[in-house]
């Protein structure tokens, strides 16, 4: 339980040992002078040097750049600090190569193009995540987040908490220390167990687009414990109500947080007629039946395009809900219900469903206990449906005959290019077939985007 | 359980041999397909190549395209080739999430499985430990009813034996679950290790595809760019050859023009040097006969010479005396010029003027115009009123005319029933009431005649005449009493009409003049007309003709017609010297000599005697015209010049006839005079005479009746003064008196009734 505590610690601190470095290189350098015999006046630096030199020193203090000139500006930025505190440097400085430098410094993986290619953008995301990850309720300050917003509220696009803690206090700790064993969770009331409410940041970040979540705890080791994972009723509220203010949200992933059907229904609930929300990932939850077909009304009412249910619990009655959403949508592209339970009932409602849907892209129905019979239907959606491009049926008991037939299907389509079976028990014959057929369509696929942009400039 | 372990171990076993065969089965499959279908497609390429190479001599473009087509080739098969690894690769990569979704669902299947299993074998637990335990609580009740000791302990015993059985079972069940438990926990190690084991080979599987693909990428990248750098030495070679083949054939082409350039120049050479001799011998000849020719020529210089002196002098003589003209001229241009400008400055002005005056005349003439109008609208106004007062004035006049005459009338009647009471009454004679003819005359006299029409006057002039030549056969006389059995009025205003043409033209001139011009000018009628005339009598058809010919002629009234019977006369006598020796037989004294005595008659019974008397007089001084024999083809001449004459004469007559209108007011005083003189003479002296006898037979008569009054007066008095008498007589007086003087008086005293 401590060890992730203290693993965030140490990778708050790095700002403070760069400000000793700073003076230490100071003092070096007019050590080398004091005993340089080649010194003279003739290499004093100039004024401006000296000037920018002292800008440099005590910027903290008395921040000055924009009355600079730009060669100077350059200079100072060049040679800035970056441990400088942020109140300082979040809203004046906004050169890029000042912050390249205090993101490398700080992490030694820095993949700027996830982040706009703002290396600013990253820092600020970036360090308000670790914030977050290494929140604990009742513990850390909240005003610690509180005095961030304003700082880099207009520089956060993304969120991505892979890690929210859970609510610790002092005793349960010697308790945890004395018997590392599980079973002391019992002494845990439910209130405490409640994670960061979130509410208050994401509705201050007015650019927020991208809201990636998890809420469990990363490298636990042994001192694994069940309720460390366990994503609460208000928690769920909390951030349904966070979501309902946050306009300009265009993704939500929520993985790996026990959402079972009561909370993927309040979650939806609010998550109702969203008018920008585009990708919704559910995936590694405990979704059922009832969850789906919550999922299957937001569907119609939202503009969702991408939909991820992998890992879930859905059985034929919630794939039903959702196959009679699909039918009458036009927005959704792709559609994920890798790992669950749908069966063959299931599975031909959706290819029922994929008769009359003119929009859906790519479907994954992969590890879904699917046989011969949702096979035949499929071969019919292959034969009539003209915009499904990719199929995932990898992991299904297809059979021999079930391949036969998605190959008869597929001889006229022109359009699929993906069609994974493998796993499916299809026979290799057929599934060599298909795979020639896909080449073609993928060849042709090819061709045409080739033509598209030949034909624009013209 | 078992089963469970069993694929628990299994699944590492199977892991550590890698994706496993089934997995990777289509990969390699397909590679080999791949393999050979690149084999395939390079050989297919040598061959094209070793085509291409025949084909190089043929024709260069084809080389070209088929080595562009060669570098196409290249990318292409690079490209498929990289897609298929690609492709492959991620297959390899994917293969292992593949692979653990299919174990993780086995798992969930066997899961499912283990569950019901461990259910199904709980209940049943369940249910035989139940009635195990219920079969041991129904000993406790049989316990209770145990009074001997021993049966108590032994069944103590028995059930103490029980269940510890029952306690043993449940036991064994915790153990045999919590074994479950610690094999589950191994499982889930080895899941644990596996899915690390997993990882690390899909991170494996991920760097060598991206080691392999960075490999394959540079490698085709290398094909493809020795394959253009390829392309491009065979281009370049090409190319060269080309150029060196092209700068040897030039250089080949040089060296021939070069030949037979020299040869040119040299044939050029020898031609010059042949004409250079031809021309230096023409140029001798030509040279002599040259100086010849300017020898003569200087002569005639020396010629023209003298006369050009000559000539020069006249015309600088000339020319001096054409200047002083031309000075002349100049000067009298500038004058001709000045005079000019004044010209036109008077034409101008005098312009102005004409169109101010023009413009003054203008506006006097429209100011004229207007004043005409003007002054012809108070004409029509003044005439209109004058014609209104005139019907006025006649009104009023007869107004005034009608009340003086029933006054005077009233004055009349009373005189004569004076006199008819002087008559009866105081002479004693039977009275006559005089009958005078103005006494019946109402109203003012009338003495003006209705117009007629030419046509009709023409009618009765035809009609009259006829029956006036027959009456001139017959009878002389009696003519007029032919009309005046029609009515007292309008015969004597016919007669006293037909009289006036006859002024001067006799009836018979009048009737042939106008049958000629029925005659003669047909053309004046509508042919249509004509043919309805044809069944007509002669003398009818002459009427109509006559009315149409006078429509035409515009001739309306008498007068008109009487106009042209004098012009026909007119004209025909400045001709034509005539006779009155001629013209008497055909005069009409008839009717003037009958007059008188008609006259008598008239004035009886009509007021318009005066009149007739006027005419008959102006009649008695008529001559008649000789009849003038008119030849027929004159008509025509006459009655253009009639026509052309017409519209003067008729103005003319127009205030004549307007003067006939006029009153008579001399008639006036006589018809007055006669009314104030209906008494005549000797009555008024009978009346003088007569009202003296009677003024004196008047005095009388007053006298007497004064007497009369004088004695009536007398008689009261005495009867007055009887009463008086008698009343003193009577009196007590008397009586007492000593004397009475009734006694002495005795008196008889008479009554008042005698009195009276």
């Amino acid at each position: 339980m401590q060890e992730p505590v203290a693993g965030d610690v140490s990778t708050v601190l790095p700002s403070f040992p760069s400000q000793a470095s700073l003076a230490a290189d100071s003092y070096c350098i007019q050590r080398v002078i004091a005993e340089d015999p080649e010194w003279s006046l003739a290499i004093v630096p100039q004024l401006t040097e000296l000037c920018l030199q002292h800008i440099i020193c005590n910027f903290e203090k008395n921040p000055i750049m924009d009355r600079l000139l730009p060669e100077h500006q350059r200079k100072v930025l060049d040679k800035l600090s970056t441990g400088l505190p942020l109140t300082v440097t979040a809203n004046l400085i906004h050169d890029e190569d000042y912050w390249k430098r205090c993101c490398t410094q700080r992490w030694q993986v820095c993949d700027v193009s996830n982040y706009g290619d703002s290396w600013k953008r990253m820092f600020f995301e970036r360090h308000l995540e670790n914030i977050l990850k290494c929140f604990i309720p009742n513990i850390t300050d909240p005003n610690q987040v509180l005095e961030l917003i304003p700082l880099c509220k207009e520089y956060v696009w993304k969120l991505e908490v892979d890690q929210f803690l859970p609510p610790v206090t002092l005793d349960q700790k010697e308790e945890e220390d004395n018997f590392s064993d599980s079973g002391s969770d019992l002494g845990l009331s439910e209130v405490s167990m409640h994670h960061y409410d979130l509410g208050v940041l994401i509705t201050a970040l007015p650019h927020l687009e991208e809201l990636n979540l998890t809420y469990g705890v990363k490298d636990c080791g042994m001192n694994f414990e069940w309720n460390l994972f366990n994503f609460t009723h208000q928690d769920c509220y909390n951030l349904a109500v966070a979501l309902k203010k946050c306009h300009n949200l265009k993704i939500l992933k929520l993985t790996r947080s026990k959402v079972d059907d009561d909370k993927a229904r309040l979650l939806i609930q609010n998550l109702l007629d969203h008018p920008c929300l585009l990708e919704l990932n559910l995936s590694h939850n405990l979704l059922g039946d009832k969850g789906a077909r919550a999922v299957g009304k937001l569907i119609n009412r939202s503009k969702l395009e991408i939909l991820d249910l992998c890992n879930n619990q859905i059985r034929h009655l919630g794939a039903q809900a959702l196959a009679r959403a699909l039918a009458s949508n036009s927005t959704l592209t792709s559609l994920n219900l890798r790992l669950n339970c749908v069966e063959d009932e299931g599975g031909q409602a959706i290819g029922r469903a994929l008769l009359t849907n003119t929009t859906l892209k790519s479907i994954h129905l992969g590890s879904n206990e699917l046989s011969e019979p949702t096979a035949m239907l499929f071969s019919q959606v292959l034969a009539q449906n003209s915009t499904l491009t990719s199929i995932n049926f990898s992991c299904n008991h297809i059979g021999l005959d079930g391949g036969k037939q998605l190959l008869q299907g597929l001889m006229d389509n022109k359009i699929l290019t993906e069609f994974d079976l493998r796993l499916a028990e299809v026979g290799q014959e057929s599934e060599y077939l298909i795979n020639q057929i896909l080449r073609a369509n993928q060849e042709r696929a090819r061709l045409r985007s080739l033509q598209y942009p030949s034909v624009k400039p013209l | 359980m078992s089963r469970g372990a069993g694929a628990a171990a299994a699944w590492p076993g199977r892991r550590r041999r890698g994706p496993g065969p089934a997995l990777t089965a289509p990969g390699p499959e397909e590679r080999i397909a791949a393999r050979r279908r690149r084999i395939a497609a390079r050989l297919d390429a040598k061959r094209r190549e070793a085509l291409g190479e025949d084909a190089e001599a043929k024709t260069d473009e084809e080389e070209e395209e088929k080595e562009q087509r060669g570098s196409h080739k290249q990318i292409e098969e690079s490209r498929q080739r990289l897609a298929k690894l690609l492709f492959d690769g991620t297959q390899l990569v994917t293969n292992v999430q593949v692979a653990v979704d299919s174990r993780e669902t086995q798992r969930r299947a066997e899961e499912a499985e283990l569950k019901l299993q461990r259910v199904e074998r709980l209940e049943n637990e369940a249910k035989t430990n139940a009635c195990k335990f219920e079969a041991i609580t129904s000993k406790w009740a049989v316990a209770k009813e145990k009074t001997v000791p021993q049966e108590l302990w032994e069944l103590l015993n028995q059930q103490q034996q029980q269940c510890t059985l029952l306690l043993e079972e449940k036991n064994k069940l915790i153990g045999e679950l919590q074994q479950e438990l610690k094999s589950k926990d191994e499982q889930y190690v080895h899941a644990l290790k596996k899915q690390s084991d997993d990882i690390h080979l899909l991170l494996e599987r991920m760097e060598e595809q991206i080691r392999n693909m960075l490999k394959n990428y540079r490698h085709e990248l290398l094909q493809i760019e020795k394959a253009f750098e390829l392309e491009r030495q065979e281009l370049l070679d090409d190319n060269k050859k080309k150029w060196e083949e092209a700068i040897q054939a030039h250089n080949a082409q040089e060296l021939e023009d070069l030949a037979a350039r020299m040869k040119k120049v040299e044939e050029f050479e020898k031609q010059l040097n042949q004409l250079q001799v031809q021309g230096v011998e023409e140029y001798n000849s030509m040279k002599s006969q040259l100086e010849n020719k300017v020898q003569t020529l200087a002569k005639q210089l020396q010629q023209v010479k003298a006369v050009y002196q000559l000539n020069q002098e006249k015309l600088d003589y000339n020319l001096q005396v054409l200047k002083k003209q031309d000075e002349e001229n100049t000067i009298i241009k500038s004058q001709q010029k000045r005079k000019l400008n004044r010209l036109h400055d008077v034409l101008n002005n005098l312009r102005r003027k004409l169109a101010k005056q023009e413009k003054q005349l203008r506006e006097e003439n429209q100011s004229l115009a207007a004043d005409y109008e003007r002054i012809v609208g108070q004409c029509k106004e003044l005439q209109r009123t004058m014609r209104h007062f005139a019907v006025s004035d006649a009104e009023k006049f007869t107004e005034v005319w009608l009340m003086n005459e029933e006054e005077a009338k009233g004055l009349i009647r009373r005189a004569f029933d004076a006199d008819r009471i002087i008559h009866t009454q105081q002479l004693g004679l039977p009275w006559e009431e005089p009958r005078y003819w103005f006494l019946n005359n109402v109203g003012p006299l009338r003495h003006y005649k209705a117009k007629r029409t030419a046509t009709k006057l023409a009618a009765e002039v035809l009609t009259e005449s006829s029956c006036g030549e027959e009456e001139e056969e017959g009878r002389g006389k009696g003519k007029d009493e032919m009309a005046t059995g029609e009515g007292g009025r309008e015969n004597p205003e016919k007669s006293e009409d037909r009289v006036r043409p006859l002024q001067n033209i006799s009836k018979t001139t009048v009737k042939r003049i106008l049958e000629l011009v029925s005659d003669e000018s047909g053309f004046l009628i509508e042919s249509k007309l004509l043919r309805l005339l044809q069944p007509l009598g002669k003398h009818e058809r002459t009427l109509m003709k006559l009315d149409s010919i006078f429509a035409a002629l515009e001739i309306d009234s008498e007068d008109d017609l009487y106009q042209l019977v004098d012009f026909f006369l007119k004209y025909k006598a400045q001709e034509v010297a005539v006779t009155q020796s001629q013209a008497a037989p055909h005069g009409q004294e008839g009717p003037a000599s009958e007059d008188p005595a008609d006259l008598a008659a008239d004035t009886a019974n009509d007021g318009s005697s005066s009149q007739r008397t006027e005419v008959t007089s102006s009649r008695s001084s008529l001559d008649s015209l000789p009849s003038v024999y008119i030849h027929a083809d004159d008509i025509l001449k006459i009655l253009k010049a009639f026509v052309r004459d017409f519209d003067k004469l008729r103005g003319k007559d127009d205030s004549a006839k307007d003067l006939l209108r006029g009153w008579d007011s001399s008639k006036d005083g006589e018809y007055w005079n006669a009314l104030a003189h209906a008494i005549p003479e000797s009555k008024l002296k009978l009346w003088d005479a007569l009202m003296v006898a009677l003024e004196k037979y008047h005095n009388i008569l007053a006298q007497r009746a004064s007497l009369i009054t004088e004695v009536a007066v007398l008689q009261q008095q005495n009867s007055e003064l009887c009463l008086l008498l008698d009343q003193y007589m009577t009196s007590k007086v008397n009586s007492e008196l000593l004397s009475p003087p009734s006694q002495w008086m005795d008196l008889k005293l008479p009554s008042p009734e005698e009195a009276q």
